[in-house]
């Protein structure tokens, strides 16, 4: 990077056109359409721009920082890469803190000593403190604090330091002196090439860690770091291992709901799903007939076997009531004289809530995995029909498209179950639990026509996935807050 | 194993030649990392009067990490558990190589006269120290009278 980034529009439309291969600008491309642009920012409540980088394309982009730095203040890269680490790679905040206080700043950063030990130093030779042994001066180094150590004597605590997963904390050997060593000083102690390697590769990941515009992709065996343009809980997914993850926390993407919560709510499933697991069996029997059914379908649109009677999974009520009306089995219902009941009735009910809720995010993550069984009889239905001649691979891949984009529906429904549950009673809730209730039955209408794809008209369906991708979209404009 | 290093030589020679008031370390003889150390309870501490044994390691990359010190005699006090070990700082992330056998034990020596029950290790010792000082100090003193005076 040849500038320090700005946030100035000017500047941000000059990087982008002198790297081409920065960020996707897809809604470029059709410049010279007549199609009004339209800013996916404004339109996309999950937009987010970010870029899957390589170990040395990581390495560069730090390595200009640093020099940039460098540059600006006129000290060693070195240097300034301990200055960056220890503040978030915020350049700005570094140039501003130097020029105000250049000395505070180096020794609040651990490059400077608050008081420089002097050495008298008599004859050809002197003993190192440390192993005792006499060596000659020109042996003896020091940090910028003054303490000096022989070269081998360095070497064993670098050694044992990098073995202990230290690199760029390794501080001065001397008693309680805070001073580390950068970078150079270190590599130039290191002879062993395993050592070398182990501490640069220690010192990437600290600082990848502590860039905040950077995160290592959570996929296993994955060595991609994502590099995201702001520092917020939008989804990422690795171009490489297709794990797609929050970029803010690096675990699962989990909007609606903000990073905290979703913490809150993941530890406290851990600690009563086995309460909540035996309360809701894995069956249930048709409120009609009572036949016992197993669930074998993502669809919450439920038609008994035996009885043809049509009823909803989740409240087992007559179907006809959710299909075109008003949608609410996602609502919970709270007890109004709650306040005034006991103790014990009120742990009661804050089980009967969470269990509400619970139930509802676990069905939709079960949901989520039924439904994936379903794309693979899909796609062998497909063959066969293609086999037969019955259309062309081609004309059967909206089925696809049609259940990918049921999957990211339900994952988002899914995610709105922790962040109902956490919500204050309310007129907001109210308008949350609304739009959840709408998009709930427009993904199970999907889900529905999905699973009879062959019998559903294509239009319908098609019609049927922009209803639920927009009540989806609606949703998160209005409740995703990052 | 190898020859031992020019500098626990040394140290052990100024231990032998110049101790410290009030701590014995006293090499084992079938292994020079191995020190038998006692240290004499602070006087004004509950544990005035007690004798209480402890076992010092040196490890192999000793000086650049700590050695291992643990407590042998029981003893009463927040910052040290049930199995003897130390809750110190200088034994663990503020360890410097510039730091040696008498500076450790002469900690240890310091953290018998003033514990610190906010940053404990025997979280029992350490409830009480804090609502009940007298109570505890008591105990102390009474394990020091139990199991640090017996010889």
């Amino acid at each position: 990077m040849e500038e320090i980034m700005t946030t100035s529009q000017g500047c941000e439309s000059d990087m982008d056109c002198s790297d081409n291969e920065c960020y996707e600008d897809y809604y470029n491309i059709n410049d010279d359409s007549d199609i009004e642009q339209v800013d996916p920012r404004k339109v996309d409540p999950e937009y987010f721009e970010f870029k899957c980088l390589y170990e040395e394309e990581v390495d560069r982009l730090l390595n200009e920082t640093v020099e940039t730095l460098s540059n600006i203040l006129h000290i060693p890269p070195s240097l300034a890469k301990v200055l960056l680490h220890g503040h978030q790679w915020n350049i700005e905040e570094v140039t501003r803190k130097y020029h105000d206080n250049p000395s505070n700043t180096l020794i609040t950063s651990k490059i400077e000593p608050v008081t420089t030990h002097s050495n008298i130093i008599m004859g050809r030779y002197m003993c190192c403190p440390v192993c005792v042994m006499p060596h000659p001066v020109d042996k003896f180094h020091s940090l910028t604090c003054g303490h000096l150590f022989c070269r081998d004597c360095w070497t064993m605590h670098f050694e044992v330091q990098i073995n202990q997963g230290i690199s760029t904390g390794i501080a001065c050997m001397a008693r309680e002196c805070d001073v580390l060593a950068p970078e150079d000083f270190v590599l130039r102690h290191l002879t062993r090439p395993n050592m070398r390697e182990k501490y640069q590769q220690f010192s990437f990941q600290d600082h990848v860690k502590s860039h905040p515009e950077l995160r290592f992709c959570p996929g296993p065996n994955c060595s991609i770091v994502v590099h995201g343009r702001e520092i917020k809980a939008k989804r990422a997914i690795c171009t490489q291992c297709k794990t797609t993850f929050c970029f803010k926390c690096g675990c699962d993407y989990h909007a609606p709901t903000d990073c905290q919560v979703i913490k809150k709510w993941l530890t406290k499933c851990a600690d009563d799903s086995e309460t909540a697991n035996y309360i809701s069996a894995h069956t249930k029997d048709c409120p009609k007939c009572h036949i016992c059914i197993e669930k074998n379908g993502g669809c919450n649109h439920m038609q008994c076997y035996n009885c043809k009677h049509d009823f909803c999974w989740m409240c087992l009520g007559d179907w006809k009531s959710h299909g075109s009306e008003y949608y609410e089995c996602s609502r919970y219902r709270e007890n109004p004289n709650i306040a005034h009941e006991s103790v014990h009735a009120q742990a009661r009910e804050a089980l009967k809530k969470y269990l509400h809720y619970y139930e509802r995010w676990e069905n939709h993550s079960k949901s989520l995995k039924l439904e994936e069984q379903t794309l693979g009889k899909l796609r062998s239905r497909i063959n066969q029909k293609v086999m037969s001649g019955l259309g062309t691979w081609i004309d059967w891949q909206y089925l696809f498209t049609a259940a990918n984009l049921l999957a990211k529906c339900r994952y988002t429904l899914q995610y709105t179950y922790p962040y109902a549950y956490y919500m204050d009673a309310g007129p907001r809730k109210e308008l949350f639990e609304y739009q959840q209730a709408q998009l709930e039955a427009e993904i199970e209408n999907l889900s529905w026509k999905i699973e009879r794809a062959e019998t559903t008209d294509r239009g319908d369906l098609e019609n049927q996935m922009d209803i639920a991708e927009k009540r989806r979209t609606t949703l998160l404009k209005d409740f995703l807050d990052v | 194993m190898a020859a031992l290093p020019r500098r626990i030589i040394k140290e052990t020679q100024r231990l032998m030649q110049e101790p410290v008031p009030g701590i014995s370390a006293v090499p084992d003889d079938s292994n020079a990392r191995y020190f038998h150390v006692i240290v004499t309870g602070p006087e004004d501490s509950p544990f005035e009067g007690g004798l209480f044994k402890l076992e010092l390691f040196l490890p192999e990359d000793y000086p650049m990490s700590a050695p291992k010190v643990r407590f042998i005699t029981k003893i009463y006090h927040p910052n040290i558990d049930r199995l003897g070990r130390i809750c110190l700082d200088i034994l663990k992330d503020k360890w410097s190589p510039a730091l040696q056998i008498r500076t450790v034990l002469l900690s240890i020596q310091a953290l018998l006269s003033a514990p610190n029950p906010d940053d404990p290790l025997a979280n029992d010792v350490a409830e009480l120290w804090k609502v009940n000082e007298s109570e505890a100090i008591r105990n102390a003193k009474e394990w020091t009278r139990r199991y640090a005076m017996d010889n």
